[in-house]
């Protein structure tokens, strides 16, 4: 089954509802001239501010003890052990010499990159007839939050490649890993939906942590700008699985990415 | 769930373990406004004519405040040298700031206060969605106005608890007009944008970590409002104040309503409100 043009009878019609968003996607257009003045920035990166030992105490903390992971779980009894997963077994370091705050734009550029594949093939999924019927209401949202979910890596990519480094474009790879293995076992929208929950949560907590942890204030300024929208694609999915779509009065950072998950990535002068 | 979250939630949990001191933003407290104090002043983080230029009134507010609460002499003194040291000299902006903050949520607690007397909101005629998001949307801001007024006395500042006075008039403006759940609706929409574009541009501002950690953590929540207020402006345009259920008539959704919560992929600053706007002059 495709996604399908739903002609419904109800009041409103597709051609009222494209046109309220209408101006919003001029909105959307209006945003990039801000961005892209926030990535000219960017080379504050090659300044000495980003030498500076300034305070990211939860991803670096979070980094030594992912690095150290595999002994402190093995030596923590059968609980611990359970908790094992794949970010104990992360490659060797790969973001060695890197400036942290480029190593938190790879993370945060795989992050999105694997939430665009995943989009992708749910909505290959759908087309397959894989998934059940798919509403129309559930095409579109994949299809837009796919979109910004690019238009994020590619904003996280420019400013990588500013400072001399090639993009990253893979997904991540500790994260990949799992839910490539989780989303074949998905059999309808319901499990794509949860499964998409789970992955805008991580990105939602993982640039609240972004936040405190990088030191440029442009990119601050862009981390910033994205987390209020991942946080918007979770109130909708929380929307259309029935769950109260803003349960919590505050984000949390429960679930973020640690730093060390970039360690698998390919950062690489260009 | 059709799938095994098993490896997803191995994930999660092993970020959670490993982060468990990384407890929710908002609750971090004095250590890191004095570490980050420390930090700027070994490398020289120091932004000298934003000092010179909020020293006086760094100190008032600081003695007012210290004053005011009739802090133990010990603890008040080191404190007071504390912020008249540079480390702190970022400090009273991001008290404007936070004082804006807390004006803008108590506009919202206020507003949506005001929208459950009317019968369409919070009356017998209402939708229960929408009642149920305005009581708990009103709660939440109740929670922000804490939560920053908590901040801003961490920092040495006057607690605000007074609304903005530009949003204030713009409620003030729209109230006689408030005849519907649509005009609600839409005044709840300028609002929380207001909020959420106001907190994007002061996280990135705040020097404060722990005032940049907690709007970075409301920021999120102003925005998922809006999503959820544009969807509902969106229906009732259209005529389909039925579908506004828990959970949706996914079916009966016309497409466009998939992606009217979420039209930008980054969010906007232009509505941001000016950073001393709310501050207690």
């Amino acid at each position: 089954m495709s996604i399908h043009e739903n002609n419904n009878d109800m009041g409103i019609t597709e051609a009222e509802l494209t046109s309220l968003t209408a101006d919003m996607v001029d909105a959307h257009h209006e945003t990039y001239p801000k961005m892209r003045e926030s990535i000219s920035q960017w080379t504050e990166l090659e300044s000495a501010s980003i030498r500076r030992a300034v305070s990211r105490r939860g991803f670096l903390a979070t980094a030594s003890a992912m690095i150290a992971g595999g002994v402190a779980l093995a030596t923590a009894g059968p609980a611990a052990a359970s908790t094992r997963g794949a970010l104990a077994r992360v490659t060797p370091d790969s973001t060695a010499g890197v400036p942290l705050d480029v190593v938190v734009a790879g993370l945060a550029a795989s992050l999105e990159n694997l939430a665009v594949t995943t989009y992708g093939a749910a909505l290959s999924a759908a087309g397959a007839g894989k998934l059940g019927t798919v509403p129309a209401a559930i095409g579109t949202f994949a299809k837009t939050a796919m979109s910004q979910h690019a238009d994020h890596a590619a904003a996280w990519n420019s400013i990588i490649k500013q400072v001399g480094y090639k993009p990253i474009t893979a997904g991540n790879p500790v994260y990949a890993k799992v839910v490539d293995a989780d989303f074949a076992k998905v059999t309808n929208i319901a499990g794509v939906a949860e499964l998409a929950l789970t992955l805008e949560g991580i990105a939602a907590a993982t640039y609240l942590e972004a936040i405190k942890a990088l030191s440029t204030p442009s990119a601050i300024g862009i981390a910033a700008s994205i987390q209020p929208v991942e946080m918007q694609h979770v109130a909708i999915l929380n929307f259309v699985l029935g769950k109260y779509p803003v349960p919590d009065a505050f984000a949390s950072l429960a679930g973020a990415a640690p730093v060390s998950s970039a360690s698998g990535l390919a950062f690489a002068k260009s | 769930m059709d799938y095994d979250e098993q490896g997803l939630g191995e994930l999660i949990e092993q970020s959670e373990d490993i982060q468990s001191d990384a407890m929710r933003a908002s609750r971090e407290q004095f250590g890191e406004i004095v570490e980050l104090g420390q930090e700027a002043r070994a490398h020289g983080d120091i932004d000298h004519d934003q000092s010179l230029a909020f020293a006086e009134q760094r100190s008032r507010l600081m003695r007012q405040s210290l004053v005011g609460v009739g802090a133990a002499a010990g603890l008040g003194a080191a404190i007071l040298a504390l912020s008249e040291s540079a480390a702190f000299a970022g400090s009273p902006t991001d008290i404007q700031i936070l004082q804006t903050a807390a004006s803008i949520e108590n506009i919202a607690v206020a507003t949506y206060g005001v929208a459950l007397t009317l019968p369409f909101i919070g009356g017998a005629s209402a939708n229960g969605v929408v009642k149920a998001f305005v009581t708990t949307t009103r709660k939440q801001h109740i929670e922000h106005a804490a939560a920053f007024n908590s901040a801003i006395k961490t920092l040495g500042g006057k607690p605000q608890t007074k609304p903005d006075p530009v949003l204030l008039q713009v409620v003030d403006k729209a109230k006689p007009t408030l005849t519907s759940a649509a005009k609600v609706v839409a005044l709840a929409i300028t609002l929380e944008t207001g909020a959420a574009e106001t907190y994007v541009k002061d996280a990135a501002a705040l020097k404060s970590v722990d005032a940049k950690n907690l709007t970075a953590s409301i920021m999120g929540v102003e925005a998922q409002h809006v999503s959820i207020l544009l969807a509902v402006q969106a229906l009732l345009a259209g005529g389909a104040a039925a579908d506004i259920a828990l959970p949706p008539p996914l079916a009966a959704l016309p497409a466009a309503a998939g992606s009217v919560g979420f039209p930008n992929a980054f969010y906007s600053t232009t509505a941001a409100r000016p950073a001393t706007e709310g501050a207690i002059s």
